[in-house]
């Protein structure tokens, strides 16, 4: 593709939000990094621009105008913030990726707050019903983006969502992150996807993983 | 944000509200500032732009990196390429911003599912495609028959307000004449 992609990503300043921004630097789509934070979307773009001299990035405050110059939408925002996100980038996102990386946890991390029948990915789709809600990025910690390969593995990244050609695009944005791309099925499967992220918190600090732990399907 | 594409249509096809809400779903409103391109060369055109607000210009570049334009566009038009969105085929032209412009996109898919129901759109579509053609030929004649002077004074017939808004090379280059041509062209009409 020769046409430069915009790529927003609303919550940049956050820690999921920067190490996805960080990874997608290596990439060559221009980046729109969203935050009202200011210093820190500052000192997030000095840290990628001395990393990557040639990135094409940019910092704004305005969820609405960011997401209307982009072709891809990344809400890193938590999930608590997602309808009011929603509401704003409502009309600009009509028929654009949205990729959900949010996993509804408790305050105490052993349960999910959404109802078992949805997740917060359907719930993002019902609230953008023109546009193709994609889930990504929400089984992966922060620290794997600058460490995709744990214990000699890549760690691998599931994606779902209901529009063929947005799971490809979303599927490539991950490969340049460096994980290994796996659709996993329609956006209904992103139940499945938040209760694996919810297990492997569990998992992380009952037997003290350090905030570095991913998914690996083993198969022959 | 929808406003002069609403016209468009009222203005071709008498759509109810309903009908204009579900073309309204499947458009992609689109910011691109000055510089920025819609299309480069060798990507599959995959959608057409409306021009809600700012200009736009199409062109193929020479073995030199020169510019050969095509078309320029304003508010209320329509800018794509056709030829690469109907063929699949890749595309030779560059689309770039003349200004900041806001744009309401139709990708492929979008397309054919209004064509396939709403009729109203497929009515609208014909009648651009009709304009489209009649335009195109207009363009290979001017190229073909007019002197500089009448390709000129056509095109600012045309659009009233391209001098103040596009650059003197890139009007001389949709002539197909130097800008010192263009230059000489200006001076003798003003005189007049």
């Amino acid at each position: 593709m020769q046409t430069k992609r915009t790529i927003a990503i609303l919550g940049a300043s956050g820690n999921m939000g920067s190490a996805i921004a960080k990874a997608l630097a290596k990439g060559n789509d221009r980046l729109l990094l969203i935050s009202k934070e200011e210093e820190k979307l500052e000192a997030l773009k000095t840290v990628i621009t001395n990393e990557y001299p040639l990135a094409d990035i940019e910092g704004m405050t305005c969820a609405m105008h960011g997401s209307w110059e982009a072709d891809i939408i990344i809400l890193a925002t938590p999930y608590e913030a997602q309808t009011d996100v929603a509401e704003k980038i409502r009309e600009v996102a009509s028929q654009k990726i949205v990729i959900s990386i949010a996993n509804p946890l408790n305050a105490t991390y052993d349960a999910l707050v959404t109802n078992p029948e949805t997740s917060a990915a359907e719930e993002l789709q019902a609230l953008l019903p023109h546009s193709k809600v994609v889930k990504a990025f929400n089984t992966t910690y922060a620290a794997n983006f600058a460490q995709t390969v744990i214990d000699g593995k890549q760690a691998d990244a599931f994606i779902a969502g209901n529009n063929e050609s947005a799971l490809e695009t979303t599927a490539e944005l991950v490969k340049t992150t460096g994980f290994n791309p796996i659709i996993a099925g329609k956006l209904s499967v992103s139940r499945t996807l938040e209760a694996m992220q919810l297990l492997l918190i569990q998992l992380t600090m009952k037997y003290k993983y350090n905030w570095l732990a991913g998914w690996k399907i083993l198969h022959q | 944000m929808f406003e002069l594409l609403i016209k468009s249509i009222q203005d071709k096809v008498p759509s109810t509200e309903e009908e204009l809400h579900l073309c309204k779903t499947h458009f992609t409103p689109k910011r691109l500032r000055r510089k920025q391109f819609l299309l480069q060369e060798g990507d599959v055109c995959n959608r057409m732009a409306f021009i809600e607000k700012g200009a736009l210009y199409s062109y193929t570049t020479d073995a030199k990196g020169g510019q050969r334009v095509m078309q320029f566009a304003f508010e209320g038009f329509w800018i794509s390429d056709l030829y690469s969105f109907f063929t699949r085929e890749e595309s030779k032209l560059n689309i770039e911003a003349l200004e900041d412009c806001e744009l309401l996109l139709l990708d492929h898919e979008q397309h054919d599912y209004l064509l396939k129901n709403v009729r109203q759109y497929e009515t609208y579509i014909r009648i651009l495609y009709q304009n489209a053609y009649v335009a195109l030929q207009q363009r290979i004649e001017g190229t073909l028959g007019l002197t500089a002077e009448e390709k000129y004074s056509h095109l600012v017939e045309q659009y009233a307000t391209i001098v103040n808004r596009v650059p003197q090379h890139l009007i001389a280059s949709y002539l197909g004449i130097t800008p010192e041509t263009l230059s000489r062209i200006r001076k003798q009409m003003a005189s007049r």
